[in-house]
């Protein structure tokens, strides 16, 4: 294991129980080095895996073969130094925007007055002000994973985990969420496995894109994409159009389709 | 208060001031010596509450509610956790639950007189017995439904099984422990009834067996059925006083339903 590889899925295999005895096989054979300060994308077609993967290296889920290792050590379970950004964002209904973003801080035997800080700090970030005695409920969906990815930014997780965090969101939402969340990164660097099944999304947040297999889930094919925006500088952009509209972006989320497409044309033979 | 209160107090009462009507004008057509009739009924009311029978009487019977209630809720409500977070207390427990529920209350006035004597405690054993069920059946149905993602994002955050259970188990299921609450006051008041069966029955006794004590009196000892009339509505009265003040309650408890 190089030592910048943060979170190390090697030769991981997933089955589950199907009704009558029959089983389903999720992953096969999958390995995947993460490094620190990596933006790795999964995308996938649908029942690929790729949730099952990150379960895994969240600990809900364990391997049947194989082993899921962040900073060297075996996953066991779950924890707060890899925090989860869910699809339906989790946030506690109960809980304000402020006490949302707390919760896993006080898990974690953080002093209140840093705590303060940290909580005002993302707050600021996530353009909350204001929401901070909100409860979630009276945000909209935008705002309410804003919370969610504050929640699991606030709590400095050695990689951030996040299913599909945009894809219960509308279309423009989604575009301003991918846009924050570019400019997130760029502010606080973290290591992060995202799943999608969006190309353009993918190729928007990517440094390196995995594309999966259908059932059983393997790895087609990792595209590098942090290479061509640094040597286009995509970052120059503010806006995800604009960055869409570069020849570099096209020719890559063309590659990433036709890959996916080719599995559509041999599940379907 | 504004322009459209009094009509909307108007149109909230028109259903029981119809009902009040049809049972004065049937009552007039069709008089018999017994039939209670609203001045009647009225005349009776204002005896007992001058006598200070009637006031004395719920308020005997509403301690006996309260205390019955708050047994079955503090035996009810952890037990129903329990149950729906620990599959192996479930699976011992709810099959007990499920075969005594449909035994009534007043089936247990034996066990009751025999183990506590008669008096309060029995009556509030009775009370207890009836306000159980609904707690802890909807207890655990309310653990059920908490959101599961909601328990993934909590073990993610690294909080532990005790934090989950006050923090996340418990509000999640507040909700519908408070659906259970609300039912289990109304039977409670229900049950009342039979459970001052419990108190024993004493001619001229005044209100202190309870207003469940006075209706059995005026039934089988004094035969004034006015009066029983009279301790009908003021059980649905206190009833309906009840659940309002409870609903405020857990509105104030949940400040995020609403």
């Amino acid at each position: 294991m190089s030592a910048d590889t943060k979170l190390r899925l090697a030769g991981v295999g997933k089955r589950f129980a199907l009704k009558d005895k029959a089983e389903a096989v999720a992953v096969q054979d999958f390995s995947l080095d993460i490094r620190q300060g990596e933006f790795l994308v999964i995308v996938g077609p649908s029942g690929c895996g790729k949730t099952t993967c990150l379960r895994m290296a969240a600990g809900l889920e364990f391997p049947g073969t194989g082993i899921v290792r962040v900073g060297g050590k075996t996953v066991t379970g779950p924890g707060p130094d890899r925090s989860v950004v869910f699809q339906q964002f989790a946030l506690f209904p109960w809980k304000t925007v402020a006490q949302n973003i707390d919760f896993g801080l006080r898990s974690i035997g953080i002093p209140a007055a840093e705590r303060a800080r940290r909580i005002a700090h993302y707050i600021e970030l996530m353009n909350l002000q204001g929401y901070e005695s909100a409860f979630p409920h009276q945000l909209s969906g935008g705002m309410q994973q804003r919370v969610a990815i504050a929640r699991s930014y606030v709590l400095d997780p050695a990689v951030l985990l996040m299913d599909e965090p945009f894809g219960a969101l509308d279309a423009q939402t989604r575009t301003v969420m991918q846009e924050e969340l570019i400019k997130l990164s760029r502010v606080n660097p973290r290591t992060v496995l995202f799943i999608t099944h969006a190309v353009e999304e993918a190729v928007y947040l990517a440094d390196r894109v995995v594309v999966m297999t259908r059932r059983p889930g393997r790895i087609k094919e990792i595209v590098d994409v942090g290479s061509v925006r640094r040597a286009e500088n995509w970052d120059r952009h503010d806006r995800v159009e604009e960055v869409m509209d570069q020849a570099s972006f096209v020719h890559l989320r063309t590659r990433i389709w036709r890959l996916l497409r080719e599995q559509q044309a041999e599940h379907e033979h | 208060m504004s322009a459209a209160a009094p009509g909307r107090m108007l149109r909230s009462v028109a259903v029981p001031l119809l009902l009040i009507a049809i049972w004065y004008a049937w009552t007039t057509a069709h008089p018999t010596v017994r039939t209670p009739t609203p001045p009647k009924v009225v005349n009776a009311a204002i005896e007992m509450i001058a006598s200070g029978d009637l006031p004395y009487g719920v308020l005997q019977s509403l301690g006996r509610v309260f205390g019955g209630f708050a047994v079955a809720a503090l035996i009810g409500v952890p037990l129903g956790l329990a149950m729906g977070t620990v599959r192996a207390v479930e699976r011992n427990v709810d099959p007990l639950v499920e075969s005594f529920r449909p035994i009534a209350a007043i089936a247990i006035l034996p066990l009751a007189i025999l183990w506590l004597g008669t008096g309060t405690s029995a009556a509030v054993m009775i009370v207890a017995y009836a306000a159980f069920f609904p707690i802890v059946v909807n207890t655990v149905a309310g653990v059920k439904r908490v959101d599961a993602t909601l328990l993934r994002a909590a073990a993610t955050m690294g909080i532990d099984r005790l934090t989950v259970m006050r923090t996340v188990i418990v509000p999640g299921a507040l909700p519908s422990i408070g659906v259970g609450l609300r039912i289990a006051l109304g039977v409670a008041w229900t049950a009342i009834i039979a459970a001052e069966l419990a108190v024993g029955a004493k001619a001229g006794g005044g209100g202190s067996g309870g207003v469940g004590q006075m209706m059995f009196v005026f039934y089988a000892y004094s035969i004034e059925l006015n009066r029983i009339v009279v301790c009908m509505i003021a059980v649905g009265v206190v009833a309906f006083l009840l659940d309002r003040v409870l609903r405020v309650v857990l509105r104030r408890l949940m400040p995020w339903t609403h």
